[in-house]
C-alpha cells in the first residue's frame, strides 16, 4: 500500500476547490519588487531590534535585526539599502499587527530558490547536535500562527510527543504552495521532516497528504521509504485540514477541550518549514522568504512565487484596482490591512472579492451549523449564549473546542458572524477564567447551572 | 521619518494589533433565508393547489384570506411596534399557506381572519418574531379557532356559525366525477356514483336478498373516514372488527374496513378534510422535495410516522362482540391477520393530518431541536401523541396538537440532546465535568 488510507470525522462541508489557475505553475521567483518592508516581529512577539543604520547597503543574507525576548533574528531576504525603520502590517494567526520593519530599497535580483547542496551531515548527528543547528538557523514555522522553530521544538520536547504529524494538505480553496513545493522539493521536505523528528526525539512521523493529489508526489514516495515515515492520504473534506481535526481523522485521539495537540503527546508542523528546516540544516541556506500563492479574479498573474519576506501584498497581488486582498485562504484568511507585508504566516495572497456577507438577520435554527461543524458543537445555542452575553453557559457547551475552521459562518443561511461570536466566547471565556477564577466554584455548588 | 543611525530597543514600538479577522470566512455558501422560505413556501402551495382542485373555488378563498390577512397583521405589528421585522413578511406569508392547509374549506372568513390573527400575534410576534418562537405559528392560529369556534358559536345571532363548522364531519369533499365544479352542497350527484361503498353488501339472511343499506350515499354524506376508524378505540364500536372475517354468520354487521373509502381516494384526497390535509400523494412529494433540498431532515418525518404507525398497531381496539357485548383487542395489527391489520393501520395514518403534520408543520425550523437525534426524538414522541389523541380524544386536531405539545419540549430536547463535543468527555455534560 503507497498510501493508506484513514477514516472520517463528523460534519465538514465541501468546498469548491478553485484551484486550477495555480496548480501547475512551478514554483518561480517574484517579480517587479521595487521595495521590501522586512517585518521586525514576524511572530508577534518582542520586536526584534536593528543592528544596522539608516542608508547602511546590506547584502542578501546579512543580518539586519538581533531578536531579544525568545524572539528570530531577522536576515535580509535580498541586497539592498535600508532606507528606514517603518512600520508594516504582518498577519499573525488571525489578526494582523502593525510592527517595525525594516526598508530596503535598490533591490538585487529576486533569486529562485537555490540548489540545495548538502554541507552538514545531519544523518550523523544526535538529536541536540540538530537541535542545536536548529537554533542557530534562527528559522521560524511557517504555520498561519509562526512561531520560532526552537520554541516549537522546545513545546514538542516539552511535551514529551511520541508522533510527529506533516499538516501537508491544502484544504481552503485557491491554496497551492506547499502543493508545489511537495511536487518540486519532495524529497527535501522529508528529509526535514527526518530532521525534525531526529531533534525532537519523535519516533512515529506521519505524512498526511490529499488523496486526490498523491500521484503528483513521487519524491514523497521513496524519501518516506527511506527515512520510515508513515504516508496517509485522507479525502478533500473541509476541515480536514485543520489539526484537531486531522489528529483525530490519523490517531482516533482528541485534542481536550481548550488543549493544544502536545496535551496529547502530538506535534503538528508543515510542510514548508520542513523544506526550510532541511535547507538551513543541510544546506546552511537560509531561505528568508516562502512559496506564496497569487491567486484570484483580479490578478494579473496568478502562480506560486517565491517571495521574500516584506514583500507588500497589493504588489504581490497584481490586482488591477483597489478591491480587497486576501491574505491566506478564504475560509481562516482575512482581508489584508493597509500595508500589509508577506510574512511566514503568509501562504497565500488572493485578489479576490469576499462574499458579501449581507445582513445578518435572526437564527431561525436550521441546524446546519450544528450539522456540519467539526467539532460537534450546537453553535446555534452558542450564538444564543453571545447574544445574551452568557459565558459560563457558552463554557458549558464545550466552546473552547472550537476549532476556528469558519465552516459555521460559511454555511448560515441567516449570515451570522458565527465563527467570530465563538471565538469571541473562547477569548473571553479564557479572560473570565482568570479574572473570576472564583466563579468556578459558585457554578460548581450550584449544580452547574 | 528621521531616525538615528542604530535604532535601540527602546525607540521601537511594540507589535498593536491593527485588524483581527473578524469577516473569515471570507466565503459564504450561497443560500439564504430567504431561500429557504421561499422554498418552503412553493413546497407548501403544492398540496394548496391539490386542495383547490379537491375542494373547488372556496378553498382557493379561505387560503388567499389566510395569507393576505397574515401578510396585513405582520406589517400592521410592526408598523406599531417599531420593532426591525426581519424576514418577517415571508415568513408570515408561509405561516398563511401553512395555516391555510389546516383550515377546512368551509370555514367562514372571519374565523379564518381570527385564526391568522391568532398565528401572527401569539403564535410568533409576542417571542420576538422568526426564529424565537416555540410553537409552529400557523398551528397555534388553527389551535386557537378550534377552540374558539364552539365557545363563539352560540353568542352569535343563529345561523351565522355553527357550534361544528370546523369539526370533519360537515366538511365537504367533491367526488372523483365532479372536481373543480365548486360549493359542495350544490353539487349533483352523478347516477352511477355509489360513494365508498360500491363493494359492499351483504345478504340479508331473513329476507335472502343482497342489500347495499348505505347506498346512494355520496362522499359528502358519509362520515370522516377516521371517524369511522374512531369508533373502534373510542369504545362504541359499530362494527365487530377490521375485517368482514367472519361473513358467514348471519347477520353479522358489516366491519370496520370495508366501509371506509377505497385506499386509492385516501392517496388521492378525495375524503373530507383540511384543505391541504387529504391529498397523500401530494404531501409526500412536497416532503420530499424540501428533504432533497436539505431544508428537512428525514429523519424527523419518518420517526413520526413510524411511531404513528407503531402505536396503531399495538394500541388496543374495541370490538363488538356478541349480544351487545364490547370486547377488547389489544395489537390490531395481527389480530386478524398481518394483511387486515397493516391495511388498518394504513387507514389511520392517511385518515387524519397526519401526514400533513409530519411532513410539513413538524419540520418547521424554529420549533423542532436542532439535533438530528433531538429531531428524531421529537419525531417520536410527536407521532406516539398524535396517534393516541386520534385513537382515544375526541378532538379535530389530534396531530395538531400534538405537534405544539412536542413543539413545548423543543428547549428541553436541546439541552438534553446534545451529541459529545469534540475533546470532551463521554457525557460530560452530565456528569458536570467542566473540562
Ligand atoms: S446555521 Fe445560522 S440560522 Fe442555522 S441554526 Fe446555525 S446560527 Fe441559526
Ligand atoms: S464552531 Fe468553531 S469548529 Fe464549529 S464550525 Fe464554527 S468555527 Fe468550526
Amino acid at each position: 500500500m503507497l498510501f493508506q488510507r484513514f477514516g472520517k470525522f463528523d460534519g465538514g462541508i465541501d468546498l469548491p476547490e478553485e484551484k486550477e489557475a495555480t496548480i501547475d505553475e512551478p514554483i518561480r521567483p517574484a517579480e517587479g519588487l521595487s521595495s521590501l518592508r522586512v517585518p521586525l516581529s514576524p511572530c508577534g512577539g518582542a520586536v526584534a531590534v536593528p543592528t544596522v543604520g539608516v542608508g547602511t547597503q546590506v547584502a542578501a543574507g546579512q543580518q539586519i535585526a538581533a531578536g531579544r525576548d525568545g524572539g528570530v533574528d531577522i536576515f535580509t531576504p535580498l541586497a539592498g539599502t535600508v532606507k528606514s525603520i517603518t512600520t508594516a502590517a504582518v498577519a499573525v494567526g488571525r489578526e494582523q499587527l502593525t510592527a517595525p520593519a525594516v526598508e530596503l530599497t535598490d533591490l538585487g535580483h529576486s533569486p529562485p530558490i537555490p540548489e540545495g547542496q548538502t554541507v552538514f551531515a545531519w544523518t550523523d548527528a544526535d538529536s541536540d547536535a540538530l537541535a542545536e543547528r536548529i537554533a542557530e538557523g534562527q528559522l521560524t514555522t511557517l504555520r498561519a500562527k509562526p512561531q520560532p522553530l526552537v520554541q516549537w521544538l522546545a513545546d514538542a520536547r516539552a511535551a514529551g510527543c511520541d508522533h510527529l504529524i506533516v499538516n501537508a494538505i491544502q484544504g481552503q480553496p485557491f491554496v497551492t504552495a506547499d502543493h508545489r513545493l511537495l511536487v518540486e522539493h519532495g524529497a527535501d521536505i522529508v528529509a526535514g521532516l527526518a530532521i525534525l523528528a531526529k531533534a525532537a526525539g519523535i519516533p512515529t512521523v506521519t505524512i498526511a497528504v490529499d488523496q486526490q493529489r498523491v500521484s503528483d508526489y513521487p519524491e514523497l514516495l521513496s524519501g518516506t521509504a527511506e527515512y520510515s515515515i508513515n504516508r496517509v492520504a485522507l479525502p478533500r473534506k473541509y476541515p480536514i485540514s485543520v489539526d484537531n481535526i486531522l489528529l483525530e481523522v490519523l490517531t482516533r485521539k482528541e485534542v481536550p477541550c481548550g488543549g493544544k495537540p502536545g496535551d496529547i503527546g502530538i506535534a503538528v508542523i508543515d510542510a514548508a518549514t520542513c523544506f526550510a528546516a532541511y535547507r538551513w540544516v543541510a544546506c546552511s541556506q537560509r531561505l528568508n522568504g516562502r512559496v506564496v500563492t497569487v491567486s484570484g479574479e483580479r490578478t494579473s498573474r496568478p502562480g506560486n512565487w517565491f517571495t521574500p519576506y516584506g514583500a507588500d501584498c497589493r504588489v504581490m497581488a497584481r490586482a488591477d484596482e483597489d478591491g480587497p486582498v486576501i491574505l491566506g485562504g478564504p475560509m481562516i484568511g482575512q482581508v489584508a490591512a493597509d500595508g500589509a507585508v508577506t510574512s511566514p504566516g503568509v501562504d497565500a495572497v488572493l485578489a479576490t472579492d469576499p462574499t458579501p456577507p449581507g445582513t445578518p438577520v435572526q437564527c431561525i435554527r436550521c441546524g446546519w451549523c450544528r450539522d456540519h461543524c467539526p467539532a460537534r458543537l450546537n453553535v446555534a445555542m452558542l450564538n444564543d449564549h453571545y447574544e445574551l452575553g452568557h459565558v459560563s453557559q457558552a463554557e458549558r457547551l464545550g466552546a473552547l473546542s472550537c476549532v476556528e475552521c469558519g465552516v459555521c459562518s460559511y454555511v448560515c443561511p441567516a449570515r451570522l458572524p458565527l465563527t467570530e461570536r465563538v471565538r469571541q466566547l473562547k477569548s473571553s471565556i479564557r479572560r473570565w477564567r482568570q479574572t473570576m477564577p472564583l466563579f468556578q466554584d459558585v457554578a460548581e455548588k450550584q449544580g452547574d447551572a | 521619518m528621521k531616525s538615528p543611525a542604530v535604532t535601540t530597543a527602546q525607540s521601537l514600538p511594540d507589535p498593536q494589533v491593527l485588524s483581527a479577522a473578524d469577516q473569515s470566512p471570507l466565503l459564504r455558501a450561497p443560500e439564504k433565508v430567504h431561500h429557504i422560505l421561499s422554498v418552503t413556501i412553493a413546497a407548501a402551495c403544492l398540496p394548496l393547489l391539490a386542495g383547490i382542485v379537491l375542494f373547488g373555488w372556496q378553498a382557493a378563498l379561505v387560503a388567499m384570506l389566510s395569507i393576505t390577512a397574515c401578510g396585513l397583521t405582520e406589517w400592521l405589528y410592526f408598523r406599531v411596534t417599531h420593532t426591525p421585522a426581519m424576514l418577517g413578511r415571508t415568513h408570515a406569508y408561509l405561516t398563511g399557506v401553512l395555516l391555510a392547509l389546516t383550515l377546512p374549506p368551509t370555514t367562514p372568513w372571519f374565523i379564518v381572519i381570527i385564526a391568522a390573527v391568532f398565528a401572527i400575534l401569539v403564535g410568533k410576534a409576542i417571542f420576538g418574531g422568526v426564529g424565537h418562537f416555540l410553537w409552529q405559528p400557523a398551528l397555534v392560529g388553527r389551535f386557537a379557532v378550534a377552540v374558539i369556534v364552539p365557545a363563539l358559536a352560540p353568542l352569535l345571532p343563529a345561523g351565522t356559525l355553527s357550534p361544528d363548522a370546523l369539526s370533519p364531519e360537515k366538511w365537504g369533499v367533491l367526488t372523483p366525477q365532479a372536481l373543480l365544479l365548486g360549493n359542495v352542497e350544490n353539487t349533483a350527484k352523478p347516477e352511477n356514483y355509489q360513494g365508498w361503498q360500491h363493494d359492499y353488501k351483504y345478504k340479508n339472511a331473513k329476507t335472502g336478498r343482497t342489500v347495499n343499506p348505505l347506498e346512494g350515499k355520496d362522499a359528502y354524506a358519509l362520515e370522516h373516514p377516521a371517524d369511522t376508524l374512531a369508533g373502534l378505540s373510542r369504545g362504541q364500536p359499530r362494527y365487530s372488527s377490521l375485517a368482514r372475517v367472519r361473513t358467514d354468520l348471519p347477520n353479522r354487521p358489516p366491519a370496520a374496513l370495508t366501509s371506509m373509502p377505497p385506499m386509492w381516494d385516501m392517496f388521492i384526497g378525495a375524503r373530507p378534510g383540511g384543505l391541504g390535509e387529504t391529498c397523500a400523494v401530494i404531501i409526500i412529494i412536497a416532503g420530499l422535495y424540501l428533504i432533497y433540498r436539505n431544508y428537512v431532515k428525514w429523519q424527523l418525518p419518518f420517526a413520526f410516522l413510524a411511531s404513528a404507525m407503531i402505536v396503531a398497531a399495538v394500541a388496543p381496539v374495541h370490538f363488538a362482540g356478541p349480544n351487545k357485548s364490547v370486547e377488547i383487542v389489544f395489537f390490531p395489527l395481527l389480530s386478524e391477520g398481518f394483511e387486515v391489520g397493516y391495511t388498518y393501520v394504513n387507514y389511520q395514518v392517511l385518515s387524519g393530518s397526519m401526514l400533513l403534520a409530519a411532513f410539513l408543520l413538524a419540520t418547521e425550523m424554529t420549533s423542532c431541536p436542532v439535533t438530528t437525534g433531538g429531531q428524531i426524538i421529537f419525531g417520536i414522541g410527536g407521532g406516539a401523541a398524535a396517534m393516541l389523541l386520534t385513537l382515544y380524544l375526541d378532538t379535530p386536531i389530534p396531530a395538531y396538537i400534538a405537534v405544539l405539545g412536542m413543539n413545548t419540549f423543543t428547549p428541553t430536547i436541546d439541552a438534553i440532546w446534545r451529541p459529545r463535543v469534540f475533546g470532551q468527555r463521554h457525557l460530560a455534560w452530565l456528569l458536570k465535568s467542566r473540562r
